[in-house]
């Protein structure tokens, strides 16, 4: 074993030469590049002149279903400059001076403040001014003070032809921010780039962006381009058509307009789940975003009081009220707690734990059936059956048709809803649920709540024979409908009750317009406010294609009076054509 | 022999001060260039030179408990910190999210850590182990320790890390060579490597292809990989004999010099100090490794020899790949410089190591008394 030691020994001490010999080899090697070549290695140092140019590539184009333009790109100039040549001399003060003969107040420190914002590096290109129209350009480049260091280039700015009557579909654009150049790094973005905040330009970023193009150069010791090194071509973004249809969109906002609501409006095809219209009041014009606005002009936007950036079609959370009844009475009829033929006696009040629930008709309905009850939207026969069924079941039911979830619509934004239980309420209010709260849960209010695109996502299941389908705006990006393996019996029951809601029930006022339709109000309160209206219908009732759900804010009247006559009018507008 | 255990002053007291010294004065000369390469164009911060003091002083801490608890014990545990990295390893493959194309970070109980560094001990002290058990005198039980230590190579391999995988294989090879193989061994697994290099290359990704290939020819690429080297070798060249002077280095203020804090950071160094400042870091590395190898000489333990191998092998290959990467003389691999780049678990893991060093030299001392 002590032969092994010496072996080892031996072997160690032959390491501490290698050892002697590799460093000696690094200093050798530092001798040869700092000692004897240090000369050349100086001048290149200080003649380093490398310069990146980045060509934003045009983003693509977004049009609706028709063809008609939501987004498109337009030429402006932006001038642009290098800081390490920009910070000599006075340039900038220069270039203030000829940017002042143009109508642009700005000054030296201005541009300076400016610059340094965008630079991560300094020999990356930066925006000293920008869009410039092509005549401003010419004038500012054959000023005899524009100095070679500064060069102008075209860039793309987003337009928005349709404005505010696509904003929250659509989106819009502006200059990365910090926050998002760290989520998406690896991703090539720079400071400076343009990127989808919002909207489709948000969620369809990467086919619409395209690719940066680059250019590397080399300067002379003034800044003056000397020659090419590399040069890569910009690819431009692809096109993508939306599913929208700008002309009803336009009508919808005419209809929420017209009375001042505050609300939102969605067109569903039942079929695939096409967004046709996806309308919410009031709205924003997103041009001056994607050209950039002032923190002022930012805050009021976002401040105020009626939320013009909310797309309350998936943002905003709503009791779905009486549109819930469809849902209620499919689960009683399929979980064999009602019978078609099963009546109840509403006397315009129904008692649980000592506390009256009224109806909506204080002096009662009298005898309903699952039918009449829908037709006439009769409160008490809903409570009963709640009862019947109990929260767990009224849950199942509730989730199986996307309740509490995003639908997976292809744009960002959409929320959840709230799907509350026993569970949600013990650990939000810390309360036992009560019968009462179930009795709530029947007539959809309480502490239910959803978004308009998921009651016409119900209404949808309902017309196209119980199919669950997935919501998309952009063509080409449709799934496959679920299946949810309903009863087809008690779903053309149910179908049968909306119809006759609409031909002889609450919601005849959306039968005005020469169709036949199927739908159901609903007049929900809201604790400390007006009732909101809601009317969700489909159309045409024998082959149904598409689903409206149309929903107003504190809209002063029942969803029969307000809302009915508004999905009637979009439905007739969209079939009528 | 009787031997009795050192009371925990003793352990202290009787460390190896020169190493400790050594130590220190690398790592204040690297927060000093950390400091100085993230103070650029636009403003000067000190936010990584901060969190490298803290890791320092961590690190120090983890340094002298190591000391505390002596080398014995920790070898009695060798083959369970082992099997554990390889466990953390395969996490890291498993769940790790993917940055900048690979894993190597894995976020335990809030913290972040790299497994791969902490492997690197888990493997110096499983192959001393193992070594001390199997001496690699046969062939059968030669090939044995290259399949004890796979795979904790394969799996860094798949994270893919390239450099960190070369820093285990050359502390596998170390450890075989010093624990007594047959010298025809060594020269086959020599033979054996060199013919492998264009199989390997196969199973590179496209950019360590081009990081290889750029190295014999930075002009392919001018912008990209090579951008890097001739950047690095023009800091380099442009500090000449006495440097440009503390926070002076153009190259890396305007940041011509890529990853100035982590993988670049001699290169800032050796342009501010010039070839005066090098020669005294070399000199530095160099006095640390003859301290780490003169604990092992000094050893009467098979287990002590080969560890010490496996630390000196570990922190050599990383300084002299570091080294020569920034004069662009070897490729870019990505590994920083010990205890001199900016990251905590490279220098907690350098520091635990060096501590198990530390204290094969104190425990040396106990048999002459």
């Amino acid at each position: 074993m002590s032969e092994m030691k010496d072996v080892i020994d031996l072997r160690l001490k032959l390491c501490r030469w290698f050892i002697l010999f590799t460093i000696t080899t690094l200093a050798v090697g530092l001798y040869f590049f700092q000692v004897v070549h240090t000369d050349t290695y100086v001048s290149l140092a200080t003649r380093n002149r490398l310069r990146f140019i980045r060509f934003p590539p045009a983003r693509g184009e977004i049009f609706d279903r028709n063809g008609a333009a939501l987004a498109l790109n337009e030429t402006t100039f932006d001038i642009m400059g290098y800081p390490l040549d920009l910070m000599k001399g006075d340039i900038l003060e220069k270039f203030a001076g000829i940017l002042s003969k143009q109508g642009i107040n700005t000054t030296s420190a201005d541009l300076i403040n400016n610059i340094k914002r965008q630079q991560m590096v300094p020999y990356r290109v930066v925006t000293v001014a920008s869009n410039l129209a092509m005549t401003q350009m010419a004038e500012i480049v054959s000023d005899p003070d524009f100095v070679p260091q500064l060069f102008p280039m075209p860039v793309w700015r987003r337009i928005y032809p349709a404005g505010s009557f696509a904003s929250l579909v659509t989106g819009y654009v502006g200059e990365i921010n910090e926050q998002e150049l760290r989520q998406s790094r690896n991703r090539g973005y720079l400071g400076g780039d343009i990127i989808g905040k919002n909207g489709v330009e948000k969620s369809y970023e990467d086919i619409l962006r395209g690719a940066v193009g680059q250019e590397a150069i080399e300067v002379d010791a003034r800044g003056r381009r000397v020659r090419n090194i590399e040069t890569k071509n910009a690819v431009p973004g692809n096109r993508i058509n939306l599913t929208l249809d700008l002309a009803a969109q336009i009508e919808a906002f005419r209809l929420l307009e017209e009375n001042g609501h505050r609300g939102a409006i969605v067109v569903m095809d039942v079929r695939d789940g096409a967004i046709i219209v996806m309308a919410s009041s009031p709205t924003f014009d997103n041009n001056p975003l994607a050209w950039g606005i002032s923190s002022q002009e930012w805050n009021s936007l976002i401040t105020n009081p009626h939320k013009p950036m909310l797309n309350r079609a998936i943002s905003g959370t709503y009791p779905p009220a009486s549109t819930f009844k469809a849902l209620m009475g499919l689960a009683a009829l399929t979980e064999q707690k009602v019978t078609p033929q099963t009546t109840f006696n509403c006397t315009g009040a129904f008692t649980v734990g000592g506390r009256p629930f009224r109806c909506w008709r204080r002096s009662g309905h009298g005898t309903m059936n699952l039918l009449a009850a829908l037709q006439h939207s009769c409160d008490v026969y809903f409570y009963q059956v709640g009862m019947r069924l109990g929260i767990d079941t009224i849950l199942k039911w509730t989730k199986l048709f996307g309740f509490g979830e995003t639908s997976g619509l292809d744009m960002p934004g959409e929320v959840p809803g709230n799907v509350a239980g026993r569970e949600w309420k013990r650990n939000r209010l810390k309360q036992p649920w009560f019968p009462g709260d179930t009795v709530n849960y029947s007539i959809g209010q309480g502490y239910l709540t959803t978004t308009p695109l998921q009651i016409a996502l119900l209404y949808a299941a309902i017309a196209n024979g119980g199919y669950l389908v997935t919501p998309y705006v952009v063509d080409g990006h449709s799934k496959l409908p679920v299946d949810l393996k309903l009863n087809q019996e008690y779903l053309a029951l149910i179908q049968r009750g909306l119809f006759s809601v609409v031909r002889s029930g609450t919601g005849s006022r959306a039968g005005a317009f020469g169709l036949e339709i199927a739908g159901k109000t609903g007049t929900a309160e809201v604790r400390g406010k007006g009732d909101n209206a809601l009317f969700v219908a489909y159309a045409p009732v024998k082959q149904p294609v598409y689903v409206v759900s149309v929903m107003i804010e504190e809209a002063g009247a029942g969803g029969g009076r307000v809302a009915a006559p508004m999905a009637g009018q979009i439905l007739a507008y969209l079939l009528n054509k | 022999m009787t031997e009795t255990e050192l009371s925990i002053r003793d352990k202290l007291i009787k460390q190896d001060k020169w190493l400790l010294v050594v130590v220190c004065i690398l790592i204040i000369i690297g927060i000093i260039t950390i400091f100085s390469a993230e103070s650029g164009f636009s403003g000067r911060g000190a936010t990584y030179a901060r969190r490298q003091f803290v890791a320092a002083l961590v690190s120090i801490a983890v340094f002298l408990t190591v000391i505390t608890v002596g080398c014995e014990k920790i070898f009695e545990a060798a083959y369970f910190i082992y099997f554990l990295l390889i466990f953390l390893l395969l996490l890291t493959i498993l769940f790790a999210p993917k940055s900048m194309g690979s894993q190597r970070w894995l976020t335990l109980a809030g913290l972040s850590i790299q497994p791969s560094e902490y492997a690197k001990i888990a493997i110096s002290l499983g192959l001393s182990k193992y070594l001390s058990r199997n001496p690699p005198l046969t062939i059968k039980s030669y090939l044995g320790v290259f399949l004890f230590a796979s795979p904790v190579i394969i799996l860094v391999f798949m994270q893919p890390d390239l450099g960190s995988t070369m820093v285990f294989i050359a502390i596998t090879l170390s450890a075989v060579f010093i624990a007594g193989a047959p010298k025809r061994y060594v020269f086959g697994t020599m033979a054996f490597f060199i013919s492998f290099i264009p199989i390997g290359w196969q199973f590179l990704k496209e950019y360590q292809k081009n990081r290889l290939l750029v190295f014999f020819d930075p002009a392919i690429d001018p912008l990209g990989a090579g951008y890097n080297a001739i950047q690095s070798r023009i800091a380099v060249g442009s500090g000449g004999v006495w440097g440009k002077g503390y926070l002076e280095g153009m190259q890396s203020k305007l940041r011509f010099l890529p990853e100035a804090r982590t993988d670049f950071i001699f290169s800032v160094f050796s342009e501010e100090f010039g070839f005066v400042g090098s020669l005294v870091v070399l000199s530095l590395f160099c006095f640390l490794f003859l301290r780490i190898l003169q604990a092992g000489i000094k050893s009467r333990d098979i287990r002590s020899k080969v560890l010490v191998t496996c630390v000196c092998a570990w922190i050599w290959f990383q300084m002299f790949e570091s080294i020569g990467m920034s004069m662009g003389l070897l490729p870019v691999t990505g590994l920083p410089l010990p205890l001199f780049s900016y990251g905590g678990s490279s220098m907690v893991s350098i520091l635990t190591a060096l501590g198990l060093v530390s204290s094969i030299h104190s425990s040396n001392l106990k048999f002459y008394k």
